[in-house]
């Protein structure tokens, strides 16, 4: 059985009469890179502080290892790194300097210190960068430069609030590939983020936050399946239209989106469906000139689980 | 056998106050400004001002000039106003979400709390250090142990005001109302304290209430204070006496200290910053 680096039990999080965090549960496995999904506002920062212990439980609590975030806040911070959604320095601070404190405060001598940032710098592409000023830094450099402080903590769990935005492409790929060596070192790894494409590349399990709930929580292959109509047939065809018939018949099938030349079917466990779909475009005797079955994209899911809930509280 | 968490406690609370002695030199233009200030203070106003009063206010000085006592006044409310500026720099830090990455990192919350205000304090030592050499090159002391012992006590003096410029800043979490609040208290605390005048003429004027103040300042006890080491005949007219002023200095930056550290350990949290 795998066990549990991070365990979230009925945590609430109030900010005066707002619930940014209801009553959320939710474990976290060691030695995983979990991805905490949900659009602006939704209650993920207020989570990964909490977890964090830079944020109270309203009520409930959460569990590090075992250690509570209320009652043993000081033993938390001891195994929880964070790099934050906004690059935490002042205008006039320099990276060098920055992070040499850190390393210095997470435990590091002074010999050690200068040694692991220059690594870590090296390793991020910062070092050419070392002694400018916050403010002469791009968007992205910046939150290479808070990424870097939990690289040189290396921590037991890591927290990445958003640890890609604001950085090209190029980097961003670089990047995930250092998270991931992270999890191969052993540290557990949550990370928060809006970009679908991060949280398939990176993430082994998924959990999906709204308005301040969990809706939905799996590995990306569940939750991918736990959508209804999840796989879509596209199917190509010859001719100008679909006889009515045809799509009666497919309407049966799955939601059915038409075209002048392409036909759109969404479908439960499509691989099984394309060949009833062949068959009916066969009966009704249009020609298909390229037919494809396609899996939904994390997108797909988060848009329909969002959505959803959106449509059932309106 | 040392205590491995004390020593590790002790080191914590080096690399916490290393933080603020790290910006300091980032603070070029505003020491400038401090100095600007205090040398047109002591060059024009101080000696116009004993130019003034110097030969009516003699007899509640025990003889020191007006001028070296308004010096010591000036040196005093520089290591006040240095103090509570500190409260700009760590509102200036919540603004920037600061607040935030220093209660992520390992260290034990009142080892924080005690890090942040020494070195706050040390900055202000630091700080001052020009104008205070300035200030006792004019008076001419050269005695080591007298100049020690005022960077001490001004060093705890600092202490209580720091500590009390945490509180107040974490307690209302508002940058507006930091301004208001700590231009009210510099401009109330400075005024009512023995800055400019001795206690003894507050005293013979008659309003009660000011002079009640006046003698629990903590700036008028720092500032009594220093005179006293610096000027032995100033001890002579000062009824009080030294140990009470010890105590209450002690008294007034541990207190606040304790306070400082008992509100990062129970209450302080990020967010809700106006």
């Amino acid at each position: 059985m795998k066990s549990k680096a991070v365990e979230i039990e009925n945590f609430t999080k109030k900010f005066g009469d707002f619930t940014a965090v209801d009553n959320l549960n939710l474990d976290i496995y060691e030695n995983e890179v979990f991805g905490l999904l949900g659009p602006n506002g939704s209650g993920k920062t207020t989570t990964l502080l909490t977890i964090a212990t830079v944020y109270k439980p309203t009520s409930g609590d959460i569990y590090v290892y075992g250690h509570s975030v209320t009652r043993e806040d000081y033993v938390v911070r001891k195994l929880v790194g964070i790099a934050f959604q906004d690059p935490k320095a002042m205008w006039i601070d320099k990276p060098y300097e920055l992070l040499t404190w850190h390393a210095r405060i997470v435990g590091y001598s002074s010999s050690e210190a200068k040694k692991v940032v220059q690594d870590v710098m090296e390793l991020l592409g910062l070092w050419e960068h070392r002694n400018k000023q916050f403010y002469q830094l791009s968007g992205g450099t910046r939150k290479k430069v808070e990424l870097a402080k939990v690289l040189i903590q290396k921590p037991r769990v890591a927290i990445l609030d958003e640890p890609t935005a604001q950085v090209d492409v190029l980097s961003k790929h670089a990047l995930w590939d250092v998270i991931k060596k992270l999890r191969d070192e052993g540290t557990t790894v949550i990370i928060a983020t809006n970009d679908m494409f991060e949280a398939e590349k990176v993430c082994e399990r998924i959990a999906i936050i709204y308005k301040g709930k969990l809706r939905a929580l799996g590995t990306i292959s569940e939750l991918k399946d736990s959508i209804p109509s999840g796989d879509l047939v596209e199917v190509q065809f010859e001719g100008g239209g679909i006889p009515e018939g045809l799509l009666r018949a497919l309407s049966d099938i799955g939601r059915v989106e038409a075209g002048s030349s392409v036909l759109k079917v969404y479908v439960e466990k499509g691989e099984e469906k394309v060949i009833d779909i062949i068959e009916l475009f066969r009966r009704y005797n249009v020609k298909i000139l390229r037919i494809m079955v396609k899996e939904p994209t994390l997108d797909d899911v988060f848009t329909y689980i969002t959505g959803a809930k959106l449509r059932e509280e309106s | 056998m040392r205590n491995p968490s004390f020593t590790s406690n002790i080191r914590s609370i080096l690399l916490v106050a290393s933080w603020d002695l790290m910006k300091l030199k980032n603070q070029k233009v505003f020491l400038a400004m401090r100095v600007a200030w205090f040398t047109l203070q002591v060059l024009v106003f101080a000696r116009a001002i004993s130019f003034i009063v110097s030969q009516s206010i003699l007899e509640y000085t025990g003889g020191v000039d007006y001028y070296y006592f308004y010096l010591l006044g000036i040196y005093t409310s520089l290591i006040y106003s240095t103090s509570i500026s500190r409260g700009y720099v760590i509102a200036d830090e919540f603004d920037d979400g600061i607040v935030e990455y220093h209660l992520s990192l390992p260290i034990k919350r009142g080892v924080f709390a005690v890090g942040r205000v020494l070195g706050s304090s040390l900055s202000t030592i630091i700080f001052t250090l020009p104008m205070m050499i300035v200030v006792y090159v004019i008076l001419g002391v050269s005695n080591l142990f007298s100049i020690i012992v005022s960077l001490i006590s001004a060093l705890v003096f600092s202490i209580g005001v720091v500590s009390f410029v945490l509180l107040l800043v974490f307690s209302v979490k508002s940058t507006d109302l930091t301004d208001i609040l700590v231009g009210a208290i510099d401009a109330l605390l400075v005024r009512l304290s023995t800055v400019f005048y001795p206690l003894p003429v507050i005293e013979a004027s008659g309003i009660a209430p000011y002079y009640v103040i006046a003698l629990m300042n903590p700036i008028s006890n720092l500032a009594d204070f220093l005179r006293i080491l610096v000027f032995p005949e100033y001890y002579m007219v000062f009824k009080y006496g030294v140990a009470p002023i010890v105590v209450y200095m002690v008294a007034f930056s541990m207190g606040l200290l304790v306070l400082a550290i008992e509100y990062y350990e129970r209450k302080l949290e990020a967010g809700g910053w106006k």
